[in-house]
């Protein structure tokens, strides 16, 4: 247990070094619904450095695997699109309902309203770890 | 033997036949022009800030669903009250469970306003989506809601009807697979016909209020 903590300790120290300048606001998981095998995750997403990152990756504790997915409509029919995601430096980018949104899938167990998930970004080589707060909806 | 009878002695004199028949063209006129825009141009309906209203509502062909409590669901259901449907499927991480928590809000303030709707999420996934799951799905959003699905060949033929479409498709590994699907919420009339959609981004308050127009006034 101790070498775990240990562990999630140097990696929340490396990670405060990786992906400069990228910050989250107000990260939040939609409750899955009982039966849903899915669910998403919304944040704005802000780059105060002076660099463009691109967003190409995440994951999360307790889920299998995590997708960056863009909903996009075309001829009044709903896609999903696994892309990469540009912030330009000094911008932000908003992952909301119907737009940009994590996808997480295979939970060991759906977290309920009220919990964190710790969520992992990552820009190319980097990554960082952010706290994602689960709730039923805005 | 007679001669026939000139114009001149049977009317009454040329000037006043050339005012009637051009009376008798214009009225001609004007019937063609009304029958015409009875023919070609029903009365239009007024249209909401948030949808489309069709000018002639659409019925909808004989289907044959089961609801999220394994009963029948069919064009009988639908009678005598609005109805507000949404096609779509529980492993859908976005776009679904956004309309459901906008169709909950919708129905607290319908309501309100004494404008009570049915709300209904057609499963367009019958294979992974059984009306056991699709009733701890719908009613965790609302006991609002009613969950329904079909077999393919149905639910091909309602989505067609309804002027609604869906598309499997596959995913990244093996069985796996994703739809894409229609994100219009379509509304029913009290007969089950068809009355107009509604597309996303979707207002709240907006829609509520348009929904709330529609449903009191009874057109």
């Amino acid at each position: 247990m101790k070498t775990i903590f240990l562990f999630a300790a140097m990696l929340a120290s490396a990670a405060a070094h990786a992906c400069p300048g990228l910050a989250v606001e107000d990260g939040w998981i939609r409750e899955a619904p009982p039966g849903a095998m899915m669910t998403a995750g919304y944040a704005r997403l802000v780059n105060t450095g002076t660099k463009p990152l691109t967003i190409d990756g995440a994951r999360a504790r307790g889920f299998e695997g995590v997708e960056l997915h863009h909903t996009v409509v075309e001829d009044g029919l709903s896609r999903m699109r696994e892309g990469r995601l540009e912030i330009a430096a000094g911008g932000s980018a908003a992952l909301a309902p119907g737009g940009w949104h994590l996808m997480l899938f295979g939970a060991e167990r759906a977290p309920a309203a009220g919990e964190t998930v710790r969520v992992t970004l990552s820009c190319g080589k980097h990554e960082r770890e952010f706290l994602f707060t689960v709730r039923t909806d805005r | 033997m007679r001669a026939p009878a000139d114009s001149s002695q049977t009317c009454v004199n040329p000037k006043a036949r050339a005012a009637l028949i051009a009376a008798s063209v214009l009225v001609a006129l004007g019937l063609g022009v009304f029958t015409a825009s009875q023919v070609y141009a029903p009365r239009t309906r007024p249209q909401p800030e948030s949808g489309v209203v069709l000018n002639q509502p659409r019925p909808l062909a004989d289907f044959a669903l089961v609801d999220h409590e394994g009963q029948p669901y069919t064009n009988a259901q639908l009678q005598g009250h609005w109805t507000l449907l949404f096609a779509g499927f529980t492993h859908c991480p976005d776009v679904c469970p956004t309309t459901l928590s906008l169709m909950k809000q919708l129905d607290a303030r319908l309501r309100q306003r004494q404008a009570p709707l049915d709300y209904l999420f057609l499963s367009v996934d019958p294979e992974r989506d059984t009306p056991q799951q699709l009733k701890k799905y719908v009613t965790y959003f609302s006991p609002a809601i009613r969950g329904v699905t079909g077999t393919r060949e149905q639910l091909d033929a309602l989505c067609a009807n309804l002027g609604i479409a869906y598309l499997k498709v596959p995913g990244a590994s093996d069985g796996e697979y994703t739809v894409d699907h229609s994100t219009a919420l379509v509304l029913l009339d009290p007969r089950g016909r068809v009355a107009g959609y509604f597309q996303p981004p979707h207002k709240l308050d907006t829609l509520a209020s348009d929904l709330a127009g529609i449903v009191t006034s009874g057109t």
